[in-house]
């Protein structure tokens, strides 16, 4: 029981990582049609951008979490410059190739940057180890459930509740419409992208402390948030979240049982069987044409 | 970096018409993708040897990053054999791209010397390629009898990676505990990718082991020894090779490394004799970084190449001929072929105390097959 539990832990604060990830590619998925394929190396650069500020700001992860976020967003504000906008009139291979481009630049510049060695960044509150009856739970991981909560929270009620998420679902939905009615829709691709981003180098900082971060991990992320949003619904946005937090408590459950390939192997069985028996995933598809 | 470019610029300038006996010793390794720590490592013992050649010896070279890629590798070393006369090169330990250059190495009559594990690369009858680390036959062999005969443990839980690079240790500690009259009480591998290995190590300490044996990636051996650390993990841990480098010790907090060992055939940081010492500060002065057992592995081999044709050697022929029948005393251990290429016999085990990142070393296995004379 204890073990299930602790078991548990680990795999919400997985899944909180990865919903990030998902829900930053979801994002600009809906507001550009575009799968953006750098999205799991913007992961792993939000990570190596927490390990370089780590020794300038000696503090917890929890006060480097506001930098990363808007360093990230103006990351994300140059990749929409250089790999989306010039090529948005074009078909939609043509951002898949410089989204894939824009992730290698960010490979070799973080192999060149740090070097190829796995780093590990500051952790949010602590390292230490809760206690709660016979279970350990390392700080960490909740530290990550919550920060991930609270940001995925955060982006709900812009979206929901203020007048620019009313402008970034309307650009989300129809753009042609939405320039109609006025919306500056170019510069909420631009916001969108920035939100986007800020949620990969988030998920970078909360994974690169339990997890380490080297210059290649970016490519195992963004299969996982592929699989994320296949299986939560092709542009829904809570399906990315509840298909990310799915995939970790799958592979963490399935491994505790058999093993880890058994695992791999059976997520990948189960994502043919929902793309066979429901096509539109666990919450409907959003948008219209699979990338 | 900023220490590393004048280093190249020096080698590169030695490529120019000063070139020793005509000969040149280009350098290709993976720089770039997956195995970039282990190749930069590679590069990097390269590069020292052949500044730090014997007196009177210019030694030429080139780097060439080959990637992850069989295709990269074999037109890095075409590209490098057209760059006129070649003595050796220091070729990927990568195996799958050692697999794609052997046919050609065997074509142009050009010595490779890697650090390469994978261990059908010396099984090709292929006379050109050098392996100066040892293969799991030798350190599998040094781990599991270090496990059983100075740890008196007889129930480990062996945990690998899915890698070819994990399923061969595995083999090898199958085979070696097995010949000790051990059978391991629990074996899984997991995949690199694997983000959280307590469902592994649960599963391997409900098989009520007395020890836990690891052969795993660097990122991977510490996660797993973090996880451990943190479920309060009371038997002792003995780790693959990764565990020595320097850049996985750093990723764990000291205490978290309490009771934790490792297998490896070397481990320059943790010092041994002056030279080693020496050939330690050396790298920090010129990489800024501390060195591992590939760098020190691919140093003694580019020095043998060196003492080789400071003794006359002509021609890659020649190279190859020298290292075929000879034998080096280097900084790790002493190398000679047994025929086949296989250079290294020899393992270590070091050990940490829970104090520093710095590993002792505690156990030494010398000439493990004999070939040694």
């Amino acid at each position: 029981m204890e073990t299930a539990f602790q078991l548990l832990v680990n795999g919400l604060a997985l899944g909180a990582a990865y919903a990030l990830v998902a829900l930053g590619f979801v994002l600009v998925l809906n507001a550009t049609s575009a799968v953006n394929f750098a999205q799991g190396d913007l992961v792993m650069a939000g990570g190596m951008l927490a390990v370089a500020l780590a020794p300038l700001i000696p503090l917890p992860g929890l006060v480097l979490l506001p930098v990363i976020l808007l360093v990230m967003a103006g990351l994300g504000l140059l990749l929409a410059l250089v790999a989306y906008l010039p090529l948005r009139n074009r078909p939609p291979v043509s951002v898949f190739i410089s989204t894939i481009a824009v992730g290698i630049i960010l490979q070799n510049g973080a192999a060149v940057l740090f070097g190829p060695e796995p780093r590990v960044a500051p952790p949010l509150l602590g390292d230490g180890v809760l206690r709660l009856g016979g279970v350990a739970v390392p700080e960490q991981s909740v530290a990550i459930i919550l920060v991930a909560g609270l940001l995925i929270g955060a982006q709900h009620m812009i979206f929901a509740h203020t007048q620019l998420g009313r402008r970034l679902r309307a650009t989300a939905q129809d753009p042609e419409m939405a320039r109609a009615c006025g919306v500056p829709v170019t510069r909420m691709i631009l916001v969108t992208f920035a939100i986007g981003t800020a949620c990969a180098g988030a998920a970078g900082l909360l994974l690169a402390n339990r997890y380490f971060v080297t210059p290649t991990a970016g490519g195992d992320l963004i299969l996982k948030a592929y699989i994320a949003v296949t299986v939560g619904g092709w542009g829904s946005v809570p399906g990315a979240v509840v298909g990310a937090l799915l995939i970790a408590l799958f592979e963490v459950g399935v491994s505790s049982v058999f093993s880890y390939p058994v695992a791999l192997g059976a997520l990948y069985g189960v994502l043919l069987l929902i793309l066979m028996v429901r096509p539109q995933g666990l919450f409907g598809e959003a948008v219209r044409r699979r990338a | 970096m900023r220490r590393l470019i004048p280093l190249l610029v020096g080698l590169l300038a030695a490529a120019g018409p000063a070139r020793a006996d005509g000969l040149s010793f280009p350098v290709l390794v993976p720089l770039t993708g997956f195995l970039s720590l282990e190749g930069t490592s590679q590069r990097n013992g390269a590069l020292l040897a052949l500044k730090e050649a014997p007196a009177g010896l210019v030694a030429a070279s080139e780097v060439i990053d080959t990637g992850t890629s069989p295709e990269a590798a074999v037109t890095g070393l075409e590209r490098a054999a057209g760059g006129g006369p070649v003595g050796a090169v220091a070729a990927s330990m990568l195996g799958t791209q050692m697999l794609a250059m052997l046919p050609l190495a065997a074509e142009l009559k050009l010595p490779l010397v890697t650090v390469s594990g994978t261990a059908s690369i010396t099984e090709q009858g292929n006379p050109w390629v050098f392996r100066f680390f040892p293969g799991d036959a030798v350190t599998k062999t040094a781990h599991a009898r270090y496990v059983v005969e100075e740890l008196k443990k007889t129930r480990p839980a062996v945990i690998y990676q899915t890698t070819a690079y994990g399923q061969s240790g595995k083999t090898h500690l199958e085979a070696a505990f097995r010949a000790l009259g051990v059978n391991p009480v629990f074996q899984e591998g997991v995949d690199p990718a694997a983000k959280d290995l307590l469902p592994v190590l649960t599963k391997a300490l409900s098989a009520n082991p007395d020890v836990l044996v690891l052969h795993l990636h660097a990122g991977p051996t510490a996660l797993l020894l973090r996880q451990a650390a943190t479920s309060g993990l009371k038997i002792p841990v003995v780790a693959g090779s990764a565990m020595h480098q320097p850049s996985t010790a750093a990723l764990l907090d000291p205490a978290e490394l309490k009771g934790v060992c490792a297998e490896t055939a070397a481990s320059p940081v943790s010092g041994g004799s002056p030279a080693v010492a020496a050939f330690t500060e050396s790298y920090r002065a010129a990489f800024g970084k501390e060195p591992d057992a590939f760098a020190l592995g691919q140093y003694d081999g580019m020095r043998m190449v060196l003492a080789a044709v400071q003794a006359g050697a002509k021609s890659a022929d020649d190279v190859r001929k020298a290292l075929a029948a000879g034998r080096h005393d280097g900084l790790a251990m002493s190398y000679a072929s047994d025929g086949k290429g296989n250079m290294a016999h020899s393992a270590v085990i070091v050990c940490y105390d829970g104090k520093t990142r710095i590993p002792a070393l505690v156990k030494r296995y010398d000439n493990v097959t004999g070939v040694v004379k």
